[in-house]
């Protein structure tokens, strides 16, 4: 048993509403500089939706992640490594600058300088990559926000592939059309892509906390990791000459601060804290056949009150602050206790470590006779169609697809415990359920009112203690294995010490 | 090319470094030289240059080898004449100077190249030609006659179809000639499709008997050709001497080179055949004209 710790999130996509303040907030700390301009290492996408780059889920195209090849072994769907060298300068599977967006800004000085004129001043679109005034913008990071661009980008999401004709067809009626949020950022995996594609050696898994980072003293361009990581969350820095990702806010972290997209979510939908994993059991779990993954994953996540894995968590190292913040985590809740948080498109086989709770969308409307009317129900009551799943307005192969590599059974049991908690607090406040349908519920979601009533807690009032559970990161106890703590402090920070130039050849 | 080769590698010695050498040596010596016994210490310098710059195609008494023999050189032509062809024979020939032209002509039309000597350096030059000394002692002993060569087994030495019999490298690895191939040989060592060695037989046996260069003499001293090779190669340098250098052998190359360009061009295009080529514009072009079909 090789215990480590890993600092890890939960988004309820319930709470997101789409405000894009958690991209905001982390563009401004660390993308506006040259050579960022197109990164977002937090994005926001709408579902159904091609995100961001485009069809990044797609790996038919970019070849992220790991397949397994005729052995039953993993490997990267990139390459072998002999491929890997003879592709070693030309990467065949970039996403062009297209696939992102074409970065812009505005004309805002016109506003204020424009001469006096018939028409009010325009603020142009000016193209951050050229510098020119861009005619018409044909893509952005979140272009198909709030059903923008559905007719294309909805239509061709690929985790659509699996409905049938109909089923799609029905997504696009007026009435039917239906939507969420997905907020992402690096999944800071267990089995990362990107470390294993890079040639260079220059991205690693932070021990203490298994943040991955990317060296900007190693990078060397390569952009294997580009496409190594399925997620695409690793962006190239064409300034720099060096890859960029998501360091999870790690300067913050460690002056027990959270994460900048996590303090800035007006929806409180993110919850940070820490979980202990078997290391030993990485490659294994990410070889099981697709349908066990999430279970795989679920079962290297270990007990953190379990007396053996205290022991050796601390024979590696593991600080009791790290291992207390295991015990009160929110995300060992969410993901372990209630199972009702589930990996990202878990058959990457990344093992990525942020989980997401399913969104239980609106309820199922039509107009009817030129009223608005709720479907089919004129003899059913509310209950029966909140607790149907039958009736979801997404199909639930869809999620299926999205957060348990297509097990349905996965997510009908984290939705039945979902509708158990909407069911038992409406009858507890609303009162518009008997006695039976909650009993009902709660067997079908295979959940007692005890749980019911915890969930309900850490989803709605959750306070800032409860959502952010992770001890001030103890980085100097980590880099006293190789260096004076002192000294690090010192040199710590985001190229404060080298300074980052582009070597000219 | 063939101008820039002919006036680069007309005698066919890459002696520049060492002759420079040999001048700032020179000076120093001129430098501190005592006004007494100056005459002396001239001929001296003189003997120096001369071993360094002219004995390659020069010989005092020892018969003509690319130039002709100096002896007697100073009774022959005025001082004066002397000094200005030594410090620039290609002034004098741009003049139409009328013994220097019938010299070149009668030589082989291989011009002396300009060693930008000062003139004490000139000076201490025909000083040393005027003292009488001969280069005999040099070993230049006018050589025995090559016998009869073969070019086509010259060829095979030069390119290195054949082993020399004492082991020593083939010609064409640092030296190229008219009539190889588009490619040519090496260029290491001068091109010798209108070198001096290779127009006159005297010339020729006495140097690759005993090159004078530094690089040459490196090479050949413990390996030396026979005769017969010798004799061989002399017939094909002869031979190819003849010859111009293809006027279209810098087009041969460039359209090798081009060649080559576009196959790599065809085989990266097979090898990367799958490569993404975008994935959001071929998307919506895509899904419009399905819809439209």
């Amino acid at each position: 048993m090789d215990i480590r710790a890993q600092v890890s999130m939960v988004f309820h996509l319930d709470k997101c509403i789409g405000c894009h303040t958690c991209s905001v907030a982390c563009k401004n700390i660390w993308t506006d500089r040259k050579g960022t301009e197109y990164m977002w290492w937090n994005n926001v996408e709408t579902k159904p939706g091609t995100g961001y780059p485009t069809l990044w889920e797609d790996q038919e195209k970019y070849k992220g992640g790991w397949q397994k090849d005729s052995y039953g072994k993993l490997q990267l769907r990139l390459h072998s490594r002999l491929k890997g060298m003879a592709n070693l300068f030309f990467n065949p599977f970039l996403p062009t600058i297209d696939d992102y967006y074409e970065p812009w800004t505005y004309d805002y000085e016109n506003l204020f300088n424009a001469p006096e004129g018939d028409d009010q001043p325009t603020a142009r679109a000016v193209s951050m990559i050229t510098g020119k005034p861009m005619d018409s913008i044909e893509a952005g990071p979140n272009w198909d926000d709030d059903l923008g661009g559905s007719p294309v980008y909805a239509r061709n999401d690929t985790n659509l592939d699996e409905l049938t004709e109909d089923e799609r067809e029905q997504l696009n009626e007026l009435e039917r059309v239906v939507f969420f949020y997905l907020p992402r950022i690096c999944n800071h995996c267990l089995n990362p892509g990107c470390v294993a594609a890079c040639p260079q050696g220059a991205i690693y898994k932070r021990g203490e906390d298994g943040i991955v980072l990317i060296s900007q003293e190693k990078c060397r361009a390569w952009r294997m990791c580009i496409s190594g990581c399925p997620y695409k969350k690793t962006y190239y820095n064409w300034s720099s000459g060096k890859s960029e990702k998501c360091i999870l806010c790690f300067p913050r972290l460690e002056s027990g601060q959270p994460p900048a997209c996590f303090h800035s979510c007006v929806g409180r939908i993110r919850y940070l804290g820490v979980l202990l994993y078997d290391a030993d059991k990485i490659e294994q779990c990410a070889s099981v056949p697709d349908d066990q993954l999430v279970e795989a994953q679920r079962n290297m996540i270990m007990d953190p009150f379990d007396p053996a894995v205290i022991s050796a968590a601390k024979a590696n190292g593991i600080s009791d602050a790290m291992i207390t913040s295991a015990q009160n985590s929110p995300v060992y809740k969410f993901v372990m206790k209630w199972r009702i948080a589930l990996p990202l498109h878990s058959e990457f086989r990344t093992l990525p470590m942020l989980f997401y709770v399913p969104p239980m969308l609106p309820v199922l409307a039509k107009t009817r006779d030129g009223t608005y009317d709720v479907a089919g129900l004129e003899n059913e009551n509310l209950g029966a169609m909140l607790s149907s799943l039958e009736k979801a307005r997404m199909p639930i192969k869809y999620m299926a697809r999205m957060f348990a590599a297509g097990n349905v059974g996965e997510v009908e049991d984290v939705y039945r415990k979902l509708i158990a908690v909407r069911i038992f607090k409406r009858a507890q406040k609303v009162k518009d359920y008997g006695q039976a349908e909650v009993d009902s519920a709660l067997a079908q979601g295979k959940t007692n009112a005890e749980e019911v009533e915890a969930i309900f807690r850490l989803t709605a009032l959750p306070t800032y203690e409860e959502r952010f559970v992770v001890p001030p990161l103890g980085r100097e106890s980590a880099v006293e294995a190789w260096e004076d703590p002192l000294d690090h402090k010192r040199e710590a920070g985001f190229g404060n010490l080298v300074q980052i130039t582009r070597r000219r050849f | 090319m063939t101008q820039g080769a002919t006036r680069r590698f007309t005698v066919g010695m890459p002696c520049r470094l060492p002759g420079a050498l040999i001048t700032l040596a020179c000076c120093g010596v001129l430098g501190v030289a005592a006004p007494r016994g100056a005459r002396a210490q001239t001929a001296a310098d003189g003997q120096t240059l001369f071993a360094g710059m002219c004995k390659a195609c020069h010989t005092i008494g020892g018969g003509a080898l690319v130039g002709p023999d100096l002896a007697g050189v100073t009774k022959l032509r005025a001082k004066d004449w002397l000094a200005r062809w030594i410090a620039a024979p290609s002034k004098m020939l741009a003049a139409h100077d009328p013994t220097a032209t019938e010299l070149f002509n009668q030589y082989n039309k291989v011009t002396m190249p300009d060693f930008g000597l000062t003139a004490a350096q000139v000076a201490s030059v025909i000083a040393y030609l005027e003292s009488g000394a001969t280069t005999a002692a040099a070993g230049s002993a006018a050589p025995a006659p090559l016998p009869a060569g073969e070019a086509a087994r010259g060829r095979s030495y030069f390119v290195g179809g054949t082993g020399f019999t004492n082991g020593g490298p083939h010609c064409i690895s640092c030296h190229s000639v008219a009539g190889l191939s588009s490619l040519g040989g090496g260029n290491l060592g001068p091109d010798l499709t209108n070198s001096g060695y290779v127009k006159s037989e005297p010339a020729f046996a006495a140097f690759i008997g005993a090159p004078s260069t530094t690089t040459m003499a490196a090479i050949w001293a413990k390996t030396p050709l026979t005769t017969q090779e010798q004799a061989d190669l002399y017939a094909f340098l002869s031979k190819a001497a003849v010859q111009q250098r293809e006027p279209d052998a810098l087009l041969q190359i460039a359209l090798l080179c081009f060649a080559g360009a576009a196959l790599m061009v065809v085989v990266a295009q097979l090898y990367w055949r799958k490569r993404s080529k975008g994935v959001r514009k071929p998307m919506i072009a895509r899904t419009y004209s399905m819809k439209r079909g």
